[in-house]
């Protein structure tokens, strides 16, 4: 096979791809697979991810989704502490985790219940940093609350660092219906399996 | 529902556009069967331009952590306009290349 026949046959792999993608449920059926149903049980902690925060100090949509999802647990008795995490954002001059947790104080959340990690970067500094703040509390058991597809490597992430992890997914049961959210939902898995790809090959996971 | 509606839309003007090509303006099967062909290599160009531009962008912003010690995310080597530009690149070079064989090919000596 020539290198011209080689290209048309990828081209055309990528036009099949994206019809499978956008008008079957696919994108669906592989979130399903690739992510880890909630098991909503009492734990130590609420633990609550960062999913960004842009310049003018605005919560991104999965962020805020995450928070109150965090918050409506801690509401239900679910833990007595309600961790965010989410690092600064140098043009806002606020972290994410600061935001949310003024936002869970608006919702009744008691400050003395309230506890930040501002400082981590990553998923894996997440779980490190939020150990480091969490263990010496005696705290080991948490409900882990991240979107469905980043849950099974934070879930690992956190059982490194020393965690007994229950998954608290924001978006489990949510269906993309529209090509349009079908081809957003690949995007994702697409993400998060190159992210699973780069920590494996790291030795992180 | 919604599915359904854009492939029906999208289905009745491909149709039309066929009977305008085969009807109206007279054109060939061999045509479009060649350029269905060249589609198909925009298309693969372009997703190969794209994971080049992916695979490089990676790599300088590891070696940038690496190098200056300072974060930034790899996230944003997934930004949409990554793969609009790869289209561009890819739509580019193709035309270069179809250009430069036209351009190159030996002027004929007439009929014979």
């Amino acid at each position: 096979m020539n290198g011209s026949r080689l290209i048309q046959s990828l081209g055309l792999g990528a036009v099949v791809a994206f019809f499978l993608v956008s008008f079957t449920p696919l994108p669906n059926v592989l979130n399903r697979w690739a992510g880890v149903p909630s098991q909503l049980e009492p734990a130590e902690a609420i633990v609550v991810l960062a999913a960004g925060m842009d310049e003018h100090g605005e919560l991104s949509d999965r962020s805020l989704q995450r928070a109150i999802h965090g918050i409506v647990l801690f509401q239900r008795g679910f833990a007595p502490l309600l961790v965010f995490s989410g690092p600064v954002q140098r043009q806002a001059g606020v972290d994410e985790a600061g935001v949310r947790a003024e936002m869970a104080r608006l919702f009744g959340v008691p400050p003395l219940a309230l506890l930040t990690v501002a400082t981590a970067l990553t998923t894996r500094e997440e779980a490190l940093h939020t150990a480091k703040l969490l263990q010496p509390r005696g705290v080991t058991r948490i409900l882990l609350v991240t979107s469905y597809d980043h849950m099974r490597r934070s879930r690992l992430l956190f059982e490194k660092a020393g965690f007994q992890v229950q998954p608290a997914a924001v978006d489990d049961l949510s269906e993309a219906k529209k090509p349009e959210s079908r081809l957003q939902l690949m995007r994702q898995l697409a993400q998060e399996f190159c992210a699973r790809t780069y920590y494996r090959l790291a030795g992180y996971l | 529902m919604e599915p359904a509606f854009i492939l029906m839309i999208v289905s009745l003007t491909s149709l039309a556009l066929l009977l305008l090509g085969v009807k109206g303006l007279h054109l060939t099967r061999a045509g479009l069967g060649l350029v269905l062909r060249k589609v198909c290599e925009s298309i693969g160009l372009t997703l190969v331009v794209f994971l080049v531009n992916l695979a490089i962008g990676i790599l300088v912003i590891l070696a940038w952590r690496s190098l200056t010690g300072r974060f930034v995310s790899l996230y944003i080597t997934s930004d949409s306009t990554v793969l609009i530009l790869s289209l561009l690149q890819a739509l580019s070079f193709q035309a270069w290349r179809e250009g430069s064989r036209h351009h190159h090919r030996p002027e004929s000596g007439g009929c014979t």
